[in-house]
């Protein structure tokens, strides 16, 4: 196995999924969001939407906040410190991959 | 990878999609202008070139922009496409970087009107100087993107503008800003075509501002009740 397939097999697999990297690319530059804009930014639907960031969450990459916005529910999102740990590793082990 | 690295920047462009950078920016030119105009028509001690005045003008502009933002943002942007908060740290350096920006555009202002060359070209330099600020927010906010590409006729507009008014004859920009109280080191020629040129900025802002909004409302679809609540059960 050469280094670059051995650099590719290391990459972490909660965070390589597209649809999830996307999330975790788009918390990973605010410091929080609803789910309103994930979906509008991801056009991912509810339940993709919601599958891929219960998988984040159990990996314990992403926090879930349930509040209220006035008398809407809100539901907020943010990368947690190890969240950010990982996409930064990620990161940098794509690039020297590629 | 550079997909990644375009996602990156996507939240920095949101900050802007429905224009209210630009109205606000906007808004504060043209609110500046009639101040300026009348600290020029009024005598020296008059009220209007008191110093707390310009505090209490200033203090009153920056919470009709901030407050009409936040009631965009919460009323209408954050329920059709929902709610951002930034990192602290961005809006730290974004805050820094525009009080820079906007120091030395000031400073280069005063610089170039006390000089002894033609008192009106600072204007034109000043303009392009806030075009090219106005490019940068473009690049920011996707430049490419089909939906931003009309603010490259707003550029055009603010060159144009300002080369026009760093051409007009000196005796009528003058006339605009005769008075009493023209500060000194200025003419009132140069007074009278910045007075020109803040009004020119602002509206073409206010315009591309407007633009930017109703663009978006055509856009985004009107919330719904339940729009933001996942209809996973998982995510709690």
């Amino acid at each position: 196995m050469n280094r670059q397939t051995q650099t590719f097999n290391e990459l972490d697999r909660v965070i390589h999924e597209p649809g999830r990297l996307m999330i975790v690319a788009l918390l990973f530059a605010i410091d929080q969001c609803d789910f309103l804009y994930l979906q509008h930014e991801t056009e991912m639907n509810k339940g993709t939407l919601s599958s891929h960031l219960s998988r984040l969450e159990e990996a314990g990459y992403v926090e879930v906040e349930k509040t209220y916005r006035g008398k809407v529910p809100q539901t907020l999102l943010s990368l947690t410190a190890s969240g950010r740990e990982a996409f930064q590793r990620y990161r940098k082990k794509l690039k020297k991959a590629l | 990878m550079d997909r990644v690295e375009s996602l990156l920047k996507r939240p920095k462009a949101y900050g802007n999609i429905d224009g209210t950078g630009e109205l606000g920016m906007g808004f504060m030119c043209l609110a500046f202008a009639p101040l300026i105009w009348l600290q020029l028509h009024t005598p020296k001690d008059s009220i209007w070139n008191q110093k707390y005045v310009l505090f209490i003008w200033v203090g009153l502009m920056v919470a009709m922009i901030y407050f009409g933002t936040r009631a965009i943002k919460n009323h209408i942007t954050y329920p059709r496409t929902g709610f951002v908060a930034y990192r602290k740290q961005n809006r730290i350096w974004t805050a820094i970087v525009a009080s820079v920006v906007s120091a030395l555009s000031v400073v280069g202002l005063v610089l170039a009107a006390h000089s002894h060359r033609h008192i009106v070209m600072p204007v034109f330099f000043i303009g392009l100087f806030f075009a090219a600020g106005y490019v940068f927010g473009i690049a920011r906010s996707g430049g490419v993107n089909a939906l931003f590409r009309w603010k490259w006729v707003v550029v055009l507009a603010q060159v144009i503008g300002s080369l026009l008014i760093a051409l007009l004859p000196e005796d009528l920009s003058a006339a605009l800003a005769y008075g009493p109280s023209v500060p000194a080191g200025f003419s009132a020629s140069s007074a009278g075509a910045f007075l020109l040129w803040l009004i020119l900025y602002g509206t073409l802002l206010l315009i591309s501002g407007a633009i930017s909004f109703s663009l978006y409302l055509l856009h985004t679809q009107s919330p719904t009740e339940e729009a933001n609540e996942p209809a996973n059960a998982d995510v709690q």
